[in-house]
């Protein structure tokens, strides 16, 4: 579904990432694990069209090189950037609404909007609050519910557990799970929680100052002795 | 007595803010969504002003139907202007082209007032209307018809901005691509679209504003700088990238400028207008309704 080869990014003479090559699989929940300044976010801001890149992204047979972003989005690429960003001077339901600007999705806007409520039923005591004044956790679901939105056939979840406290972590991974259960959809995540990211997904990668360093399905990697010693602690 | 006076300036304040407000919006959404300062605004007030002027001449168009009437064509020129110079200066790291951004705006002004001065001459001319010398008289206290009028249609398009920006999709996206232009792209929103949107409709509502303003203002090519600065103390007294903020700031600027009449001669109007914009920032340095910081 999404292929990415030969991919190079560099910011200034910083090489952030060096020939990726990476695959989703329709339906696959693929996992990017790797210590901060691996290059992950920089992977994703490529697939989204953020982030300038060399190499090629292909979505469902389509190059997306010489598209813009906000085409890239229109295409049905849902991107949940690092930090949340949601739109903080809207309200949550105008963030929530914003998710389904993409033409493709304006139709199902109303039963997206239930589905994402159901998910995160705390947003909707908050619709008319300002997003910028609601905590991580909640500005964390807005953010993927905003993604949801969309009602997209990939989501690209870039470190979704980042600054919150254990139990919503604990909360966000449930629901990426739950999601993921109950539509089948396609999911990149990248995550520094190594663990429990590795958990969630079919397959995974392990990505180091820009490179791949090590691929495998879920099991065989969270097995593997360099993930346990590096990453585990064992 | 004393009272009736006091009353009378505020209400002539509150009128001329009217005005104030519409053309500060204006310069608050394009700053807002581009974050460029449009040094030029006053000069498509001018343009507006004058466009006005040309309808009723020309045309036989009443100055307040004109002033509508000049909405279209003026977005369609902050559009082309927006995508033929502007969208080369913006878009990219936003601290390397805030140089080149300024002297554009700041050029194009410069373009705009001579080549007006040049094709127009500078001599002033006036919109005749059968209210501009009337005044509705409530107690003692008369209303100036043309600035009353001016002021209801200023609140109207103000309405109209205000339901664009909160209840369409359109005026969503472009707020949104205020607040975070990455995130935006994200959601499908095109953020060069959304900045010639702004340009656009900045462009017109300071064109409506000027052709309002003309209803009871002399019309001349050197009409923008009484007005730019007013304009801009309005946005940043409001909070800079606040549309509300920005209707308040001109608000209040007409009533300060009014007041001011009070205690001093009227070529000294804007005295107070600066006293004020001191004061303010100096207590509440990001404005009336700005925010503090940016939630990241």
């Amino acid at each position: 579904m999404l292929t990415v080869a030969g991919l190079g990014v560099s910011y200034g003479g910083l090489r952030a990432l060096v020939d990726l090559t990476l695959e989703v699989g329709e339906g696959e929940f693929v996992t990017l694990v790797g210590p901060n300044g691996a290059g992950k976010t920089t992977l994703l801001k490529a697939i989204s069209g953020t982030a300038a890149a060399t190499g090629t992204i292909v979505y469902r047979g389509r190059d997306l090189g010489a598209l813009r972003a906000s085409e890239r989005a229109a295409l049905g690429i849902a991107h949940v950037p690092e930090g949340r960003r949601v739109f903080p001077s809207l309200t949550v339901f105008e963030n929530l609404e914003l998710g389904s600007y993409r033409r493709a999705a304006r139709r199902g806007r109303a039963q997206a909007l239930q589905e994402v409520l159901e998910l995160f039923p705390i947003l909707r005591q908050r619709r008319s609050q300002l997003a910028g004044s609601l905590s991580g956790g909640e500005q964390q679901m807005l953010a993927l519910g905003r993604g949801l939105m969309a009602q997209p056939d990939v989501l690209l979840l870039d470190e979704p557990s980042q600054g919150l406290g254990p139990r919503i972590v604990e909360q966000i991974f449930e629901t990426i799970d739950r999601i993921r259960r109950e539509r089948r959809l396609t999911i990149l995540l990248v995550e520094q929680r190594v663990v429990e990211a590795l958990e969630l997904c079919d397959r995974g990668y392990v990505l180091e100052t820009g490179r791949v360093v090590l691929a495998g399905a879920r099991d065989a990697l969270l097995a593997d002795p360099r993930v346990q010693r590096a990453y585990l602690g064992a | 007595m004393v009272f009736a006076e006091l009353v009378q300036y505020v209400v002539t304040g509150l009128l001329v803010g009217g005005v104030y407000a519409l053309m500060s919006i204006g310069l608050g959404l394009i700053f807002g969504v581009m974050r460029v300062v449009n040094f030029a605004q006053g000069d498509f007030m001018m343009l507006g002003m004058y466009v006005t002027y040309f309808y009723a001449v020309a045309g036989s168009i009443d100055p307040l139907v004109g002033a509508l009437l000049a909405v279209p064509p003026f977005f369609v020129l902050g559009w082309i202007v927006h995508r033929l110079l502007l969208a080369r200066v913006t878009g990219g790291d936003p601290g390397r082209q805030h140089d080149a951004q300024l002297i554009l705006t700041l050029g194009l002004s410069l373009v705009i007032t001579n080549a007006t001065t040049m094709i127009l001459t500078p001599t002033p001319r006036g919109i005749r209307t059968s209210y501009a010398t009337q005044a509705f008289a409530v107690g003692p206290v008369l209303l100036n018809q043309a600035r009353s009028y001016a002021f209801v249609m200023a609140l109207v398009l103000a309405g109209l901005v205000y339901l664009f920006l909160t209840r369409t999709d359109l005026g969503r996206a472009l707020r949104a691509a205020a607040d975070d232009p990455e995130a935006a792209s994200y959601q499908a929103i095109d953020v060069r679209t959304m900045h010639g949107l702004a340009f656009g409709v900045g462009i017109a509502l300071v064109a409506a504003a000027g052709g309002l303003l003309a209803t009871y203002y002399p019309i001349e090519p050197n009409v923008a700088g009484n007005f730019i600065v007013l304009m801009f103390v309005a946005v940043v007294l409001g909070g800079l990238g606040s549309i509300p903020g920005a209707f308040v700031g001109g608000i209040l600027i007409g009533l300060v400028q009014s007041l001011t009449l009070l205690v001093l001669p009227f070529q000294l109007q804007n005295t107070g207008v600066f006293v004020a914009f001191l004061l303010v920032l100096y207590l509440r340095p990001q404005g009336l309704f700005g925010r503090r910081a940016r939630t990241v």
